[in-house]
């Protein structure tokens, strides 16, 4: 196996990674400044000479990140012969613009996580390499392991771009405690989704779930969550029946009518009383968590987080507030950044550790997602987790993102969505406002030329 | 600032190090020549060499080149590097983003030049008086500065928290409204200038306090004889004494504070609503963020050609000063 | 001398010190008690407000992490604990970034200090072709801000295999136009006498530079080298162009850019920003006086 590459002035030697030797140092001789409190904490990844490295970027830093590092963990152990080391960027932005700089600065990592809805963005320009097909029906992964829209999704000019993960929907939490109180669980002592069914229903029980806890009934962070924003609207806007033009240099079309009745609902439920105002994500977390809410809307993603703070957390797939069956979700995949270097040796051991992981969708669907790879969704292990076999309805009514060279996780786009709802969200103007301030940055993206 | 204006100043052709030199300063001559030793000595190239090509290669060169890419419509993924004219200064003119962010950049720099300088004075009033614990004063208001920008960022987003954060829980325990710090459009930009404020402002206090104390103290010695009261020894004496650091200090902060991305990238990374993204990191959203190197670099030039202005004009009154 | 001469010495530091404030108070604000109280109490609550956020920080870091996620106390009822701060060495590249930090700042002070000191020499004791228009040049080139070329430089970087190395982080910090002027304006005071002398006893100019100018300029010297220090040590926005792989991040890049796996933790967090905190305070603790001479001599540019 070839060894480890040389990457700078101090570069890596004799196998062992820098970051390895230098992390056994520093925390060696952190652990004895601070007299030996964090002896037990030192972890060199056990690398040894002639492993090759394989460095897989992703963007999971809700609770998911640790269980990517758990399957990480157990790659490596089945494959001696490779060190895989995960690092976690931030989220959104910040993480697809490094990914893009690291692609064309010809040294990115050996694969990333990327979301499905974002590969209108990469393919083309040339960041991305295609699997080879070949190669990973030798690892055992075919098209048949695959959900057809997913595969579909996954492919770039006929050829695959992105190895499916997950489908992960934005969903609704409940606290069965609180939820049982306010009157709204069924006989299973869960969520009762009709007693949530349709606006007014919603929101009666959100006050319901406030009286309960004396505060707030509902959590939804949408401060400083451009993605949350973008979420909630276009999973209500679906559920509203709304639908869409995105054609470059035509105007953007929505159907405005739907659009404002869902900031309407929006602007009923951030009344301070069903749900707190000028609420951020974290803090919306610590409420539900803390119990000062019933019930709240996220991705399934924090769920690890939910259930460390109660494990009886319930999950259910998202309310139908309007009337069309429709739940927000989005795919993350694999994909290949292009090497500058290509390397034989250490793309045949990313396949290796990219197969491993799709193979480890157990533990991922722990972390809440719905496993891409279809062997692992048929098992009956999978069958039997709660709360995911409750909120699994709702990727049959899944809703992803339009289609467009600049939508997708993380994107500007999001941003500039969700900045264009936050005055009619904090209540300073009416619900029509958010749909023309929407439709006239829809325009300016479809203005301008696709960079990539 | 005198260091500078020495160059501008300078007939061409001659060494300016000798307009400048104190007087008497003929140095030794020989005989046979005429000229100083100092002047036979021809290896000062060798010693020049590597900070000139260590600035030939990392500002001359990128300074060329990146105005070669403001008129290519190059982008981040490799593609597209023609020659395009002047389209990228035609839609940096006319694109709204460029002025927006470029106000914010200015606004930022009103909001945060004035208390950085009025605070840091006051900072310095106040240890100069000579009172107990100087130690603490210094470190105090010095620490900060000592912080890298990720660490301000942490601890003020946290300080700033909504619901649970310190500010929110003090302000809902005296039965205020929490405030939407760096979550309103219309408080944001008061928050970070208020957290560059706390960061930064310990450098101009040292400035103030080194002033300070070269100031004679026979003046106040004297002014004590003639009976002139604190405040007035405070009116009289040390402000009028400290007119020309404050020049100093007002540049230094106008310039540093044009140049703004840090702590606005991290701590609302623009928002809300973009209404605090600087020009600066309009340039970086462009360039990296959406792959357009070319666009990013006319908007960079344009911002250069602002700042340069801005310089040039404050160097041609300190000429006639000096 | 013995640690009780030490001692005493200090101590008679401190009162003389003590008597020279005491001095400096009755001149700044005169006898009036008052106004002694309200000028200490002015400090007091300036330096309060400054300590605050460092304190909540400091506060926040030893908490249990489900105790810091609920409306803010300082004295938190589960009581203290380091898990944070073990958590945060275990599983962060932290250390790996303070390192990389330490490196950086080191090399682009060193090398920083080096080529400006030898350039500020060539333009204040030697004459050569050219010098006047290299001078020229250096000035002109102080009022170019480095920040608008983040996008030509990366570029630049690319092309040369610097990005993700060393090199290129450090390379571009060390053109410092403004450090060659502070000093060119110390060695032009340096008497020309004592070098001519030196000359004529044949010491070559390498000699003449490394003998004679630097062990005299060595306070000038130090004084940049700690600006320069501390600039490097803060710098953002280059490190974090420049770096796309976390083992060559710096510790403001990496802190900002990498995140932990777990969620949102803010204990975790303000351990992290304590940790990166440390460093540069504790060395202010140590060195107080020389630093606040040398940011305030280099600051103004040397007036």
């Amino acid at each position: 196996m070839a060894a480890s590459r040389t990457r700078s002035l101090v570069g890596s030697s004799g196998g062992l990674s820098r970051r390895e030797l230098l992390r056994a140092a520093l925390v060696g001789a952190g652990g004895v400044a601070l007299g030996g409190a964090l002896a037990g904490c030192a972890t060199p990844s056990a690398a040894g000479a002639g492993k090759t490295s394989v460095m897989v970027w992703d963007l999971f830093s809700g609770g998911d990140g640790a269980l990517m590092q758990e399957m990480a963990g157990v790659v490596a152990a089945a494959n001696p012969d490779i060190a895989v080391e995960t690092t976690t960027l931030a989220w959104g932005p910040p993480y697809y613009t490094k990914l893009a700089m690291a692609s064309s600065g010809g040294r990115p990592p050996e694969a990333a996580v990327m979301h499905m809805s974002r590969l209108a963005g990469y393919a083309p320009g040339g960041l991305l390499e295609p699997f080879d097909l070949d190669a990973l029906a030798e690892l055992g992964i075919t098209e048949a392991d695959f959900a057809p829209a997913v595969w579909q999704k996954a492919q770039f000019e006929g050829q695959l771009y992105a190895l499916p993960l997950d489908t992960h929907p934005y969903i609704a939490f409940h606290n069965p405690d609180i939820v049982q109180q306010a009157g709204l669980a069924g006989p299973d002592g869960k969520l009762d989704l009709a007693a949530v069914a349709g606006a007014d229903r919603f929101l009666e029980a959100g006050r319901a779930m406030a009286e309960v806890t004396g505060e707030t009934g509902v959590s939804w962070g949408y401060q400083r969550d451009p993605a949350g924003c973008w979420r909630m609207f276009w999973g209500l806007y679906s559920q509203n029946g709304g639908g869409y033009e995105l054609t470059p240099g035509r105007p953007a079309a929505l159907d405005e009518e739907a659009a404002t009745e869902v900031f309407e609902f929006l602007q009923a439920m951030v009344d301070g009383k069903v749900a707190a105002k000028n609420q951020d994500g974290n803090a919306a977390s610590g409420r539900f968590m803390s119990n000062r809410t019933g019930l709240m809307f996220a991705g399934e993603w924090d769920l690890p987080m939910f259930q460390g703070a109660n494990p009886d957390v319930g999950a259910t797939q998202f309310p139908a507030i309007f009337d069309t069956p429709a739940n927000y979700a989005d795919s993350h995949a694999f994909v290949l950044p292009k090497q500058g270097t290509p390397d034989p040796a250490r793309r045949e051991a990313t396949y290796r550790v990219l197969a491993g992981l799709l193979k480890e969708g157990l533990t991922w669907a722990s972390a809440g997602h719905i496993p891409a790879y279809q062997p692992i969704v048929q098992e009956p292990a999978y069958q039997e987790l709660t709360p995911q076999r409750d909120y699994a309805p709702a990727a049959e009514v899944a809703v992803f993102d339009p289609d467009a060279w600049f939508t997708g996780g993380g994107s500007d786009f999001q941003t500039r969505m969700a900045d264009a709802m936050t005055d009619t969200l904090a209540g300073k103007a009416p619900a029509r406002t958010a749909v023309t301030r929407m439709l006239s940055e829809m325009d300016r993206f479809l203005s301008q030329p696709n960079p990539a | 600032m005198t260091v500078s204006n020495a160059g501008v100043t300078a007939p061409p052709g001659r060494a300016l190090s000798d307009l400048r030199k104190p007087s008497g300063r003929s140095g030794t001559r020989t005989a046979s020549t005429g000229k100083s030793l100092r002047e036979r000595d021809r290896s000062g190239y060798l010693f020049v060499a590597p900070f000139a090509v260590a600035t030939g290669l990392f500002l001359l060169l990128p300074t060329l080149y990146g105005l070669w890419m403001s008129f290519t419509n190059q982008s981040l993924t490799g593609t597209g590097s023609e020659f395009i004219g002047f389209a990228n200064y035609a839609e940096a003119f006319s694109d709204p983003q460029v002025w927006t962010t470029l106000w914010h950049t200015v606004w930022f720099t009103v909001l945060s030049t004035v208390p950085l300088v009025v605070v840091a004075l006051v900072m310095a009033l106040l240890v100069h008086t000579g009172l107990p614990g100087q130690w603490v004063w210094r470190m105090s208001f010095f620490a900060p500065y000592l912080l890298t920008s990720a660490v301000v960022s942490a601890l003020s987003s946290w300080l700033f928290q909504p619901d649970i954060g310190l500010l929110d829980t003090w302000f809902t325990a005296l039965g205020l409204q929490p405030v939407g710090w760096l979550t309103d459009e219309n408080v944001a930009m008061f928050s970070i200038a208020g957290v560059t404020v706390w960061w930064t402002v310990g450098f101009n206090f040292l400035l103030y306090l080194a002033a300070l104390q070269g100031i004679p103290q026979q003046q106040y010695e004297a002014a004590t004889i003639d009976g002139a009261g604190g405040w007035r020894r405070l009116f009289s004496i040390t402000l009028p004494q400290l007119r020309n650091i404050t020049g100093v200090i007002v540049v230094l902060q106008l310039l540093a504070s044009l140049k703004v991305f840090d702590q606005i990238y991290l701590l609302t990374a623009g928002g809300p609503n973009g209404s605090t993204r600087p020009i600066l990191e309009y340039v970086y959203d462009t360039g990296f963020t959406n792959y357009r190197l070319g666009y990013a670099s006319a908007i960079s030039y344009v911002f250069f050609a602002l700042i340069l202005v801005f310089t040039l004009v404050r160097l041609l009154p300190s000429r006639k000063e000096a | 001398m013995s640690v009780a001469e030490l001692v005493a010495d200090r101590r008679t530091r401190a009162q003389q010190e003590r008597a020279e404030n005491r001095a400096l108070t009755k001149l700044t604000i005169g006898p009036s008690p008052w106004v002694r109280v309200g000028a200490l109490a002015a400090l007091v609550v300036l330096a309060a407000i400054w300590l605050l956020p460092v304190a909540w920080g400091a506060v926040t870091s030893f908490k249990h992490e489900a105790e810091a996620a609920l409306p803010a106390s300082w004295w938190p009822t589960t009581g203290w604990t380091l898990e944070a701060y073990q958590q945060v060495l275990g599983n962060s590249d932290l250390l790996i970034w303070m390192w990389n930090s330490l490196v950086v700042a080191g090399l682009v002070t060193i090398l920083t200090v080096l080529i400006s000191a030898m350039a500020a020499f060539a333009f204040s004791q030697t004459v050569f072709k050219g010098r006047g228009l290299l001078q020229w040049l250096t000035i002109a080139s102080i009022m170019m801000p480095g920040q608008i070329l983040i996008v030509p430089l990366f570029r630049q970087m690319q092309v040369m295999g610097l990005v993700d190395t060393f090199a290129g982080i450090v390379l571009p910090q060390v053109v410092a136009p403004v450090m060659v002027f502070i000093l060119k304006r110390f060695f032009d005071a340096i008497p020309s006498e004592l070098l001519d002398a030196a000359r004529i006893d044949g010491a070559g100019t390498w000699r003449l530079f490394w003998t004679i100018v630097l062990p005299l300029s060595r306070s000038i010297l130090v004084a940049v080298a700690i600006f320069v220090f501390i600039g490097a040590w803060n710098n953002f926005l280059w490190p974090f162009i420049v770096t796309t792989d976390p083992q060559f991040m710096t510790l403001p890049v990496g802190l900002s850019t990498v995140k932990n796996a777990y969620g949102v933790q803010y204990a975790q967090n303000m351990a992290s920003a304590m940790i990166a905190a440390l460093p540069l305070l504790v060395v202010f603790m140590l060195f107080q006086r020389r630093i606040v001479q040398g940011v305030a001599t280099t600051g103004m540019g040397g007036q």
